[in-house]
């Protein structure tokens, strides 16, 4: 979009995750491109939740959190000292394992976002375009003041993606979202994500390697060294993975003989 | 051959162990029961007791005779009747004191019969009886009466009337009502509450919101328990010590041009009140607070939300009816204490109602604690009907914070 | 290991694989030795056996498919069952190859043969021989061996390019012996394809065992490029 001769997002440099003194994470370099769906798959405990929470500093919550090495985005390191956390959060939205919508209507859980970041647009034109994005607008047109709880499962994550959009960020991260739902929204989702990659940045760590596989461009493998910290071994495109991965540790993940 | 046809073929063993388990399951079953049916039974005497006190025969007699003033039966007598006689047969000082407190031709037939009672007539009772005497044994009660009181007239009474409740205190049994002692209630819980809820909440806020989990929080946490297990009588201590007399100022409303007060306040009471039920309500607040689901801050941190905000608009009203939960114990507790407000200085008689916070003032428990140590029987009934109306009014108070805390509930 | 079961079924197809192999092998060595001998009674019982070999082809493609609808396989495992069903089509075309020889044995009917046959079972010979080395490397993932046999092939273009000749000359010699060497031309034409198709499994075996997917050697183009010097 603004510039166009980097086609990287949003890059990492020796990024290290450290809980007190335990490394969670250890030197991931990734280079996630613009406009891709990017997944991070591994077995449960190699660090992908941990790695995609570094890069909205969702991790800042957790005491005794520590980051090393840096994450680029326009050249920013997302870590330095003059770097808010909150305009990292605005710029990089997330979308949660769970459907997590505000106990408010369909309306609200939209328009709050934007509102306390300050939007000066018109709200409700703001509303339906975001909920059109996410392929939402045509179930919950009639019924935007009812609460977001009476949604189903599948509707409710589609509004937390919609939430997420509202703010207008670059990247959107995505945590496992379609492990609480059943296969057809699952697959709805993952066909939302196909629309979304046209607009924005998504990373999204899935144990669902089918996935994985159907659903994103670049997949990046994780899994835990001898001192049980998390690393990626391997990055490359998605179709190279699920095919014919280099990494010995990789395949044997893939085809399901890990551990 | 296999005689059993309606069991696996699991062998003996197994059926005599199943025999076993199942024993000791309904054992423990009948404990449970049991358990349950003590509480019951207690709940129920506890009851029984107060109301036996509340209602029963009483023996009484009239120092002047009804017949010297009218001739129609006392219990017909009519409001204006009433008002008539009062006026021919007090001495003109004395209506007209009457009269200053409140118009006579205003006040109710309940209350003229009163004055009638009290001030002509002049009601003695003699003797009362329990519920549980008095419809068991009426008969030997009304022979016993005889003999003992010739003179006496005996009636079923129930001591819990309208006019009990809007009467302010009397020396007199008969006479005697609850209604100081109520407003004194309802001023100490409205202080005690407007005074803990804000800060207990904000303290609530910050200790699961914003402090950091280390040994010092931690130290604040275990003390924070403790207090709301120290006996009240100590609150009391630190209440007589701190706001009826180094805040004494303040708290007897001299710095607002009050001259006429001391500490002993129902503000003093109030906040001492309030600082009791601080742990209770911090606790309640902390644990409500904590069972907001972190997906909800998540949410909204994950959209750009500041952590005010995130607190201000979902942690809030989110935790605000296990808030409420929390407030609506604190309340009965203050609604119930006594030793506190015996230290701080609560009058033991007082017939003139509180009417702001600088105010002298009873309380429903003090009232009922000073019934009870009269000798005079009635006022044991007195106090029974006392205890109802305690009872009756926490009941109150909290049905009304639940129906507060369902309607938030509801919004979300 | 956490796909034990999985295992056991690949194992069992590629067993079934070996199998529907040496009937292959079988047809094509009993085809030509048919041929040989001009026993009729034998071509029509290869031609009954292929149908035999047609229906192993399409039990292993059945559970192909059942396996990789209910076992989601990725990567190496992909590979296998995909590279699988190549596989065993080649095999059953081979079969066909040596139904043909045996329709061929029938359709020469009282004809005597040209000549007697002595490279053309040379030919089978080798083409059973590189098949079944094939079949081995496959099952073993054996990359050296799938990567060899191919070489062979030349060996069999060779015998082809001879027999070929031959041929011709004895048409050349006498027009009238045009049917019946063109009889032997299409036999030996048909092994020849065996020996190509041999070349297919040992360039899927590789796919398996590296992901790689690569041409080892156009033999087609050889033979042709040969006919043109």
């Amino acid at each position: 979009m603004e510039n166009n001769n980097n086609h990287y997002s949003i890059e990492t440099k020796d990024l290290s995750i450290h809980y007190g003194r335990f490394t969670a994470v250890r030197n991931v370099n990734l280079k996630v491109e613009k406009q891709k769906i990017t997944a991070i798959i591994g077995p449960s405990g190699c660090g992908k939740s941990t790695l995609l929470r570094a890069f909205n500093r969702m991790n800042d919550f957790v005491s005794g959190s520590s980051v090393t090495g840096e994450i680029f985005l326009h050249g920013r390191n997302l870590y330095s000292k003059h770097v808010d956390p909150v305009e990292v959060r605005r710029k990089i939205g997330m979308v949660f394992q769970k459907p997590n919508p505000f106990p408010k209507s369909i309306y609200e859980n939209i328009a709050w976002g934007a509102r306390i970041n300050g939007f000066k647009g018109k709200v409700d034109e703001l509303v339906e375009n975001s909920l059109r994005s996410a392929a939402l607008w045509d179930e919950v047109k009639d019924k935007l003041q009812e609460s977001a709880y009476a949604l189903s499962g599948g509707q409710q994550q589609r509004l937390c993606i919609a939430r997420a959009i509202a703010v207008q960020p670059e990247i959107i991260l995505m945590d496992e979202p379609a492990s609480a739902l059943d296969p057809i929204s699952t697959l709805r989702v993952e066909e939302l994500l196909q629309e979304l990659k046209k607009n924005y940045t998504i990373l999204i760590v899935t144990h669902n390697m089918q996935q994985a596989a159907r659903a994103s461009d670049f997949t990046a493998m994780m899994m835990i060294d001898d001192q049980r910290a998390g690393g990626v071994i391997e990055f490359d495109d998605t179709k190279k993975i699920f095919t014919r991965p280099t990494d010995k540790r990789t395949e044997d993940y893939v085809t399901g003989r890990f551990g | 051959m296999n005689q059993k046809t309606d069991s696996f073929p699991e062998g003996s063993d197994f059926y005599s162990a199943l025999k076993k388990r199942y024993r000791v399951a309904s054992i423990w079953q009948i404990l449970f029961l049991s358990a349950l049916f003590v509480a019951m039974i207690s709940l129920t005497a506890l009851l029984y007791n107060v109301m036996d006190g509340a209602f029963g025969y009483i023996a009484y007699e009239y120092k002047n005779d009804p017949s010297e003033f009218t001739f129609t039966p006392v219990n017909e007598l009519s409001k204006e009747e009433l008002l008539t006689i009062l006026q021919n047969n007090l001495s003109a000082g004395a209506y007209k004191k009457l009269d200053a407190e409140q118009a006579m031709p205003t006040r109710s037939q309940a209350d003229l019969m009163n004055l009638f009672l009290e001030r002509l007539l002049q009601i003695d009772t003699k003797q009362t009886w329990s519920m549980t005497e008095s419809i068991l044994q009426g008969n030997e009660i009304r022979q016993e009466a005889k003999t003992n009181y010739p003179e006496a007239r005996i009636e079923f009474r129930s001591w819990l009337t309208p006019q009990f409740l809007v009467s302010s205190l009397s020396s007199r049994a008969e006479f005697a009502g609850v209604r100081t002692a109520v407003l004194g209630s309802l001023w100490l819980v409205g202080i005690a509450i407007a005074f803990a809820l804000p800060i207990g909440t904000g303290a609530a806020i910050y200790l699961q919101e914003y402090a950091p989990k280390n040994w010092f929080t931690a130290i604040i946490q275990t003390n924070l328990n403790n207090l709301a297990g120290v006996p009240s009588i100590v609150y009391g201590m630190l209440g007589l010590a701190v706001f009826v007399r180094l805040l004494e100022p303040f708290t007897s409303g001299g710095i607002f041009g009050l001259t006429d007060a001391n500490g002993r306040t129902v503000l003093s009471a109030g906040l001492t009140m309030g600082i009791l039920v601080l742990p209770l309500i911090i606790i309640n607040a902390q644990e409500a607070i904590k069972a907001v689901p972190d997906s909800l801050r998540q949410a909204s941190f994950g959209v750009g939300a500041t952590r005010w905000q995130t607190v201000w608009y979902h942690v809030l009203p989110n935790a605000l009816p296990g808030i409420l939960t929390g407030s609506i114990l604190a309340l009965s507790r203050a609604l119930g204490e006594t030793a506190p407000l015996i230290v701080v200085g609560a009058s033991t008689f007082i017939s003139v109602d509180p009417d702001g916070p600088f105010s002298k003032f009873t309380a429903l428990p003090i009232q009922i604690y000073q019934w009870t140590t009269r000798a005079q029987s009635e006022f044991h009934a007195v106090a029974a009907s006392g205890i109802i109306v305690l009872l009756v009014l926490l009941l109150t108070l909290n049905a009304s914070a639940i129906l507060l805390r369902n309607r938030f509930q509801r919004k979300l | 290991m956490t796909r034990k079961t999985f295992e056991n079924e690949i194992q069992q197809v590629k067993d079934d694989v070996l199998l529907l192999g040496s009937l292959v092998e079988h047809a094509i060595i009993g085809s030509v030795e048919a041929l040989k001998k001009r026993d009729l009674k034998a071509a029509e019982k290869i031609i009954a056996e292929d149908v035999a070999i047609n229906k192993k082809r399409f039990e292993i493609e059945n559970q192909l498919m059942i396996l990789i609808a209910t076992q989601q396989p990725m990567a190496h495992d992909l590979r296998l069952l995909a590279s699988t069903m190549e596989i065993i089509s080649e095999l059953e075309r081979m079969g066909d190859y040596a139904k043909g020889i045996a329709n061929i044995n029938i359709r020469m009917g009282e004809d005597t043969l040209l000549k007697p046959l002595i490279d053309i079972p040379r030919m089978a010979q080798k083409g059973a021989d590189m098949l079944h080395r094939a079949l081995t490397a496959f099952v073993n993932e054996d990359v050296e061996l799938a990567n060899s046999i191919p070489a062979e092939d030349d060996e069999v273009d060779a015998l082809y390019n001879q027999i070929y000749r031959e041929l011709m000359v004895f048409i050349i010699e006498d027009p009238k012996n045009i049917e019946r060497a063109n009889w032997l031309l299409w036999v030996s034409h048909n092994l020849e394809r065996v020996a190509d198709r041999v070349t297919n499994i040992c360039e899927r075996t590789i796919f398996i065992a590296t992901g790689e997917m690569r041409e080892i050697k156009d033999s087609d183009d050889e033979f042709w490029h040969a006919q043109k010097k």
